[in-house]
């Protein structure tokens, strides 16, 4: 099956033609026990997430099914940046709304470059033969296969280094940060979207051609619109990646105003279960946000660009 | 058979209203794109100009002249009307990209691989040199003792000192003594109350100079020796102990005479009385590699971890597969009630971010605050005890990736043909018999290479691990970096950043290698299974 097959047929597989008529329930009876269970088993941790938010009471251990004291003081509170230290009343530095924008800051901004760069890549590589085309593609595969976060130390010192000479790239810069990521921006999501480019119809490019559009004119306005589910497949795929990104983000953020969320989070929950856990479910109720609308506007193409193989973290 | 199980050709995107994205993109076709290029090329020129004359302020003319030529190439490509730059102009900004921060960092390791950079071996061989003359320092036998007083002066500080035996005062500065007319600095109880022409530091401003900084001014006074801050109040004359030998190579002990060589694992050292610190960054061969088979400290942690990184890998990738296909197989029932809610509620745990869902597990699997624990009224540790440890890691990941092989596996099976199904069940075939013989190997096909990237994604899956449980707990007996739940990747960044026992980054480097060796050979199984790589390039 080539590439383009499955990301066009699964969508169309998923979606169901109507029901010719209803099975009894005498026959389906243990399929809805089925689901109902796998349902509570998915939706148990968020169930209590959900109940911690709203829940007065900070310590993980009072949690309960449902809140014993409902507020809405724990959004408040984390907003406001006003958390407090329960043993010794002395602010906590939880800046979460500052963690959630450099988060969407760095996350969009990485996408829509990744989306921009490999987009020009794959076109390149669909269109065109050039020497070294072969070589360039199965180089690509092999430098993907090193995993990014084993490079950690050495983009340390490299932003470290520029850092000392340039500020604004970095320790503590979004640029760099950026920067980092759209390094891995060509690779796997370069491949995945040559093979949507091969099954657009070349015959497209070459009547523009005739036409006498330039290669700019034809990749901008006739394959690249055309395109658009992958894009889409490959936005979603880099903001996720971006958004849940850890290592490389603690390298190089090192001030807890700069940090992204993972960093900051995680910083302000590991071993304090016991103290912050309604900050910190309200805070992941607000975190999901972003993702959550993503995932719910570009459903279906993210079903296509699953049976290509590309694995969420 | 029913038209909805037939794959089609037919692009999935907006086919019957013209959605406002493609517009937008299409008008970077015309001469807002020319502009936007133009734009975008002049900005880059002058950032270049500007870098290049930073740069060139401070003699780094390697990096100006990298700069400058890949400036010049950027300009030639984007701006020559030849055919042969068309394909270049869509390569160039990914692969400097790439070249930057995957290429040249991916280089480096190897390069780290082959040394003992670490914790103790950071400097170059002339820095540790001086690092070792000055750790050598020692106050001899009745050797000066000075009254002590610390002045800012521009960047640095300066030691305003009194000879206790003399009464003569001086200045001193990392480049000598300079002597002081009588009477300029008045000092009284053991102390120095003030000095013509100098701010003197008190209270924490003077502590902290003295905790810190003041530690590495040392004030020459000729053959080696220098004068020191010993206390906010005193400085003393030290000498050498160690003297360097540039024509030899050799450290020579000054007290016992003994002779420290180079013994070419970036130290010197002397048979008997061991190596001196600090040591330097140097290339020792394949020795990184060869302590992964022959050093126990080193080998037994690293087996434990790597046959712990295919369990784990492997346990979420069946687990999850298993559990996927089965609520598939129990939910693909066509007609039945309610099918879409639950699709759209057993896919939820993967459209939450991961790195949340993995700290809300640490939460709920807490032994001492948890919810599970809480709720059952259980005491199982968790996430502290080595095996339920890993336990609870599998479990987590098996959590977050069953609605992945869930949707996987309800797009495969609703891909095979119903014919063939239903010529089953005409010869005879049982439900169960079908399954088995008919539908698995058709759904095999599908979705294995998709179960290998799986794999190699798990295999690497550092996030799982190090937001529930760090790795640990720790082993006992090993080099007490390494834990019970740490995967290869998480063991690797614990060596070389966060183990807080020091930086290996050598070793970091040679298992780096490793992972990447058998990563490749994972995704090649995966690639010659579907031979789709022959077919996609």
């Amino acid at each position: 099956m080539s590439t383009v097959d499955a990301v066009a047929a699964a969508p169309v597989a998923v979606e169901q033609k109507a029901p010719r008529k209803r099975p009894k329930l005498a026959e389906t009876w243990w399929r809805h026990i089925v689901g109902i269970v796998a349902c509570l088993v998915a939706l148990f941790p968020v169930w209590f997430v959900v109940s911690a938010a709203f829940n007065r009471d900070q310590s993980v251990s009072g949690t309960t099914f449902l809140p014993t004291h409902w507020t809405l003081g724990n959004f408040g509170t984390l907003l406001h940046n006003n958390i407090k230290d329960p043993s010794t009343g002395s602010p906590v530095y939880a800046p979460f709304l500052r963690w959630f924008g450099n988060t969407l800051l760095v996350a969009t901004v990485a996408a829509l470059c990744t989306v921009f760069i490999s987009a020009l890549a794959a076109y390149a590589f669909s269109r065109y033969r050039f020497r070294g085309r072969r070589f360039g593609m199965l180089a690509l595969l092999l430098v993907q296969m090193f995993p990014t976060l084993l490079l950690v130390v050495a983009i340390y010192l490299i932003v470290y280094n520029v850092g000392s000479i340039f500020p604004t790239f970095g320790l503590n810069s979004y640029p760099a940060l950026i920067l980092v990521y759209l390094g891995g921006a060509m690779g796997v999501n370069t491949w995945l979207m040559k093979g949507f480019f091969d099954t657009i119809p070349k015959e497209l490019d070459e009547s523009a051609r005739v036409d006498g559009a330039t290669p700019a004119q034809i990749y901008w306005g006739v394959v690249l619109p055309l395109a658009l589910p992958i894009l889409a497949v490959i936005f979603l795929w880099s903001f996720i990646f971006a958004l849940n990104e850890f290592v490389i983000a603690s390298a190089i953020m090192q001030t807890p105003s700069h940090y992204t969320l993972p960093v900051g989070l995680n910083q302000f929950i590991s071993g304090n279960y016991g103290q912050y856990w309604g900050y910190f479910a309200a805070a992941c109720l607000i975190a999901a946000i972003p993702a959550a609308l993503l995932f719910a506007w570009l459903q279906r193409y993210i079903v296509s660009g699953l049976a290509q193989g590309a694995v969420k973290g | 058979m029913t038209s909805a199980t037939a794959p089609t050709t037919q692009l999935p995107g907006p086919a019957r209203r013209r959605a406002w994205l493609p517009v937008v993109i299409s008008a970077f076709s015309g001469t807002t794109g020319f502009a936007i290029k133009i734009a975008l090329l002049s900005i880059s020129n002058a950032l270049a100009i500007w870098a290049a004359y930073v740069l060139a302020t401070r003699h780094n003319w390697i990096v100006v002249a990298v700069l400058i030529g890949v400036t010049a190439l950027v300009d030639v490509v984007f701006l020559t009307p030849r055919k042969w730059a068309v394909p270049l102009k869509f390569l160039v900004p990914g692969t400097l990209l790439l070249i930057a921060f995957q290429v040249i960092p991916i280089l480096y390791t190897f390069n780290v691989a082959f040394t003992n950079y670490s914790t103790g071996h950071i400097l170059t061989k002339a820095q540790a040199i001086k690092g070792i003359e000055l750790t050598s320092l020692q106050q001899p036998n009745n050797g000066k003792t000075y009254t002590l007083g610390v002045a800012q002066s521009g960047s640095g500080y300066v030691l305003i000192l009194e000879d206790q035996a003399s009464g003569k005062s001086y200045v001193g500065t990392d480049k000598g003594l300079t002597p002081l007319p009588p009477g300029a600095v008045k000092a009284s109880g053991g102390q120095i109350v003030s000095a013509q022409g100098y701010k003197l530091l008190s209270g924490l401003a003077l502590f902290n100079a003295v905790d810190g900084p003041l530690q590495k001014l040392v004030v020459p006074v000729g053959h080696g020796a220098g004068i020191r801050a010993q206390s906010p109040t005193t400085a003393v004359e030290l000498e050498p102990t160690l003297r360097y030998d540039p024509k030899r190579d050799v450290f020579v002990s000054l007290v016992s005479g003994a002779v420290y060589h180079d013994d070419g694992k970036g130290q010197f050292s002397n048979p008997t009385a061991g190596p001196l610190l600090p040591g330097w960054k140097t290339y020792i061969g394949t020795k990184n590699f060869t302590a992964i088979i022959n050093d126990p400290t080193v080998k037994t942690p690293f087996i434990r971890v790597f046959i712990w990184t295919f369990v784990f890998a492997a346990g979420t990738v069946l687990f999850s597969f298993a559990i996927g296909l089965f609520l598939a197989v129990a939910l693909d029932k066509r007609g039945m009630r309610f099918q879409r809610v639950y699709r759209t509620i057993l896919i939820i745990p993967w459209a939450i971010p991961g790195f949340l869902s993995l700290l809300v597990w640490g939460g709920l699997l807490n032994s001492e605050f948890g919810v599970i624990n809480n709720v059952l009224h259980l005491s199982v540790p968790w996430l502290t005890d080595a095996n339920w440890a890993r336990f609870s890691c599998i479990l987590v990941s098996t959590w977050l990736t069953v609605p992945y092989f869930f949707v996987v596996s309800m797009g495969a099976l609703q891909a095979i043909p119903n014919e063939l199904v239903e010529a089953a069940r005409v010869d005879g075939g049982g439900p169960f018999q079908i399954f088995r013989r008919v539908t698995f190997p058709l759904l095999l096909v599908a979705v294995g290479p998709l179960l290998i990237a799986s794999f190699a994604f798990n295999f690497n899956n550092f996030n799982n691990i190090y937001l529930l449980t760090r790795g640990g707990p720790t082993f006992t007996g090993g080099n007490g970096v390494a834990g019970a739940t740490d995967i290869l990747i998480s063991y690797t960044y614990k060596l070389a950043i966060a183990s807080g026992l020091g930086n290996n980054f050598g070793l970091a480097a040679a298992i780096s290698i490793i992972i990447f060796v058998i990563t490749a050979v994972l995704a090649g199984i995966g690639f010659s299974r579907t031979a789709v790589l022959e077919e996609r390039i």
